[in-house]
């Protein structure tokens, strides 16, 4: 087969199919920064038991929720308009995708930031310490998801899947010491049940962070990697 | 250089139906096989070094801008460009298995045996029967048994007998648009063809009466193996199992249709697709 390169420009012969796709992206892209901005807000709210940060979490949910919905209909705007092929069908389609575990990410922020104004009603727990790498671990794969989509990185997206094994077993481990703990501070046990609660919403975060990057992936490569951790051990 | 295949009968020209090649209980992976092709317009070379193998009871689609050399290749699958001056090639297309150069191939048969919609549709300035039973005259087909099994058949496989059964007798040039794009249809599998070349059959057409066509080729690839020209790239993802990138003459890329309008492996392909070419 014959593979003689043939100059032929990069850009879209019409140009409102590149600006919906420009615009689509900046989108996805501001979504991102201001999800991102939540979970960093209920992580001050959490850990500098601010309750003001967590009001400010609850309240920025709707700007997040807003985009979703323009997305989606930019996307399938894009859909209608264009009928996209190839690399740019893949990027609509995992835009669009992206922005749904972008939203889901935004809702597990103001889920933590509802268990921590009832942690804030409470004394401090020494625990506490313990749920701090677990939630930075978290927001590094958010903002690396992030990163992979927008410098479209192949093996930055790659790297989510076994990140999140990671966190699992972060996730669990947590839980089984406050589960133990339980039985000897009873009085606590409200407490330890938001940080548990919290915990999983960590855990739920690092698995919206590996679907972006599956997204991602299938947005550069068009190889499809959901539900392929039986195969990969 | 022309390569020629072994010898084999030549086909019966006067019964329609029986084609040049015989029927496989299994489809043909490469029933059509291009090898080595080049193609002239006098000077100007067309083609260059054409490779490729279409498979048996697949519709095929081949995409490219203007002059890219899809439509001369379709036209050398029946030896339709013979008939313009100062034309040559170098290389073979074989139908399954057999050289279509081959000495002792009838043309005639071999067109017979590879049935062609074109552009615009061509009704004869005849009645709807006449248009269909055309060939089958020429051919010294007089049975009128056999002609109206024909005409119902062919009318039938072109999804047209309901409208017009009732009007056979009508000139075929009072029919719709679609009507006569699937007349000549019709037309072209009255013969029982091996295989049906379109090219660009719908870019006349409404979009009902390009889904209607796009519906019986559909249907049609169960008997006919199909090959179609088109510029419209969801007419293509719609119709075909494989699809062929042309450009400047030369075949790009030729994959499964899905992996080409989602992942193709060749940049110009991409460019293309996507709208990237200009």
């Amino acid at each position: 087969m014959s593979t003689d390169t043939v100059a032929m420009p990069n850009t879209h012969i019409l140009s409102t199919f590149e600006e919906a796709l420009r615009s689509l992206r900046d989108d996805a892209l501001m979504m991102a920064s201001l999800t991102e901005r939540n979970l960093e807000n209920a992580r001050k709210g959490l850990f500098e038991r601010d309750e003001d940060w967590c009001n400010t979490v609850i309240a920025d949910d709707e700007e997040v929720d807003t985009l979703e919905v323009q997305i989606d209909r930019e996307g399938v705007n894009i859909m209608l308009r264009y009928h996209p092929l190839a690399s740019d069908m893949r990027n609509v389609i995992s835009t669009m995708k992206l922005s749904v575990n972008l939203e889901r990410i935004a809702d597990q922020a103001v889920g933590i930031a509802r268990r921590s104004r009832k942690l804030i009603s409470r004394p401090p727990a020494d625990e506490m310490f313990h749920l701090e790498p677990i939630y930075q671990y978290a927001e590094t794969m958010v903002k690396d998801a992030v990163r992979a989509f927008a410098s479209q990185d192949l093996e930055l997206a790659r790297g989510l899947k076994e990140r999140d094994r990671q966190l699992d077993q972060m996730n669990r481990s947590f839980a089984e010491k406050l589960t133990d703990l339980m039985s000897h501070r009873v009085d606590f046990i409200p407490t330890y049940m938001d940080l548990i609660f919290i915990s999983r919403f960590l855990e739920r975060i690092g698995d919206q962070a590996t679907n972006m990057g599956e997204d991602t992936i299938y947005a550069i490569s068009a190889e499809e990697t959901r539900h392929t951790h039986h195969l990969t051990g | 250089m022309i390569k020629s295949m072994d010898p084999q009968p030549p086909p019966t020209a006067s019964a329609p139906g029986t084609n040049v090649t015989s029927e496989l209980a299994h489809p043909r992976a490469d029933f059509l096989k291009v090898t080595d092709f080049n193609f002239y317009y006098g000077k100007k070379q067309a083609l260059y070094q054409i490779n490729m193998e279409i498979p048996q009871r697949q519709v095929t689609a081949f995409i490219g801008p203007s002059g890219c050399g899809k439509s001369t290749l379709l036209r050398n699958f029946n030896r339709m460009n013979e008939l313009i001056d100062g034309v040559r090639h170098e290389g073979d297309i074989l139908l399954n298995g057999r050289s279509i150069y081959d000495k002792k191939m009838e043309v005639i048969a071999l067109r017979r045996s590879i049935g062609m919609v074109f552009q615009k549709s061509n009704p004869f300035p005849k009645s709807i029967y006449e248009n269909i039973v055309y060939s089958l005259r020429i051919a010294g087909i007089s049975s009128k048994n056999i002609l109206d099994e024909t005409v119902e058949r062919s009318l039938r496989g072109a999804a047209l007998w309901d409208e017009v059964k009732d009007r056979l007798q009508d000139s075929a040039l009072g029919l719709s648009g679609g009507q006569m794009q699937r007349l000549c249809i019709a037309r072209a599998i009255a013969n029982r063809p091996e295989i049906l070349l379109m090219d660009e059959p719908c870019s006349a057409l409404d979009p009902i009466a390009t889904a209607k066509v796009e519906d019986l080729i559909h249907d049609l690839k169960s008997q006919f193996t199909i090959v179609i020209v088109t510029h419209n790239m969801q007419q293509a993802t719609r119709c075909s199992d494989r699809t062929a990138f042309f450009y400047l003459g030369k075949l790009i890329e030729y994959d499964d249709t899905q992996k080409i309008f989602t992942n193709p492996g060749e940049k110009q392909t991409e460019d293309y697709i996507t709208g990237r070419f200009g």
